[in-house]
């Protein structure tokens, strides 16, 4: 599912692009298996924190991906600290 | 110098690289996309072991090379000169170390160029294979040369003026303990650690690690400067 949603990528080198649940959906994922949670927790942590996310924005046409990662960790550390952190971290670790 | 002592210092200039994290975070990236794209332990387990393999082995050939050079060019008798310039070396890539070994910011960024930090995450993303892993455990020493020049010269310098079985020994040495910290997370992502609390130890104990490789490179520098410069010229006197 896209949302009519621009998303301007990191440093705004590369062309802007909708946003795709999908995607994000799929991060949040990877990132909560990384720390070993249960397949089925981190779908649904998943799907929370994308919920979340989309709920934050309906009143935006254009945030940057920074935006939306912050607000996703934000979310995430909620329900996942650990998987919160290492999907903060995972831009910064080399 | 004796054997012993030029083992000893083989093991430290080992000790001083394998403190340099490129390939630890490379090696944490590829664990983390291998567990969150849902692959099983095995493959885990082979593509780490790849890594790490593949990291020993261009450590290996890097300072068989660089001892090849030298001996070729210097034969058994190292000129004073070169260990002077090998001892000023290491002091500079040691104040370098602590300035600006870590960017200042959070995380574990390293101070190398951002493209070849781009180039190591983009291949360890698209990682499926132990051949390809194998490659990116080769590329990731070669992406920390800038660091790693130091220890590994002043080993090859020592490393020279060995006998021949002494020498293999040596090798062998520098090879195991430059690969420790590799090893050491390798078992903790292989026995089921989360790579969060591995990620969180690295990232509270950096400056630590910068710090200790620094004065590590001293101490070395330090040593090899008063053992063969200070040494040789009051043996003359």
């Amino acid at each position: 599912m896209s949302l009519a949603v621009d998303i301007i990528k990191r440093g705004g080198k590369r062309q802007t692009e909708r946003f795709m649940r999908e995607k994000l959906h799929a991060s949040i994922v990877a990132a909560c298996l990384s720390v070993r949670a249960p397949e089925g927790q981190a779908e649904a942590t998943a799907h929370m924190v994308c919920d979340a996310v989309i709920a934050w924005l309906q009143q935006r046409p254009e945030v940057t991906s920074h935006d939306i990662r912050m607000v996703a960790i934000r979310r995430l550390k909620s329900y996942h600290p650990e998987a919160a952190y290492l999907y903060e971290q995972h831009l910064i670790t080399i | 110098m004796d054997i012993p002592s030029s083992l000893a210092i083989i093991a430290l200039a080992a000790l001083i690289h394998t403190s340099f994290q490129l390939s630890v975070s490379v090696l944490m990236l590829l664990g983390g996309y291998t567990i969150g794209a849902k692959q099983s332990q095995a493959r885990l387990l082979r593509l780490t072991t790849s890594f790490v393999i593949g990291a020993g082995i261009m450590t290996l050939l890097l300072l068989s090379f660089v001892s090849l050079v030298f001996l070729d060019a210097f034969g058994y008798d190292t000129p004073q000169i070169l260990w002077a310039i090998c001892c000023g070396l290491s002091v500079g890539v040691a104040v370098s170390i602590w300035l600006f070994y870590y960017r200042h910011e959070k995380g574990t960024t390293l101070w190398i160029p951002r493209g070849i930090a781009s180039y190591l995450t983009e291949r360890t993303k698209s990682t499926k294979l132990s051949a390809e892993a194998f490659g990116l455990g080769l590329s990731s020493v070669i992406g920390e040369i800038l660091f790693i020049i130091a220890p590994l010269t002043m080993s090859a310098l020592v490393l020279i003026q060995l006998p021949l079985f002494w020498q293999l020994v040596g090798i062998g040495i520098y090879t195991v303990i430059s690969l420790l910290s590799l090893i050491i997370v390798w078992v903790l992502i292989g026995s089921g650690h989360t790579l969060g609390r591995i990620q969180k130890w690295r990232e509270t104990n950096k400056y630590f690690l910068q710090f200790a490789a620094g004065a590590g490179l001293i101490a070395l520098a330090f040593f090899v400067y008063v053992s063969e410069i200070l040494g040789s010229a009051a043996g003359v006197i």
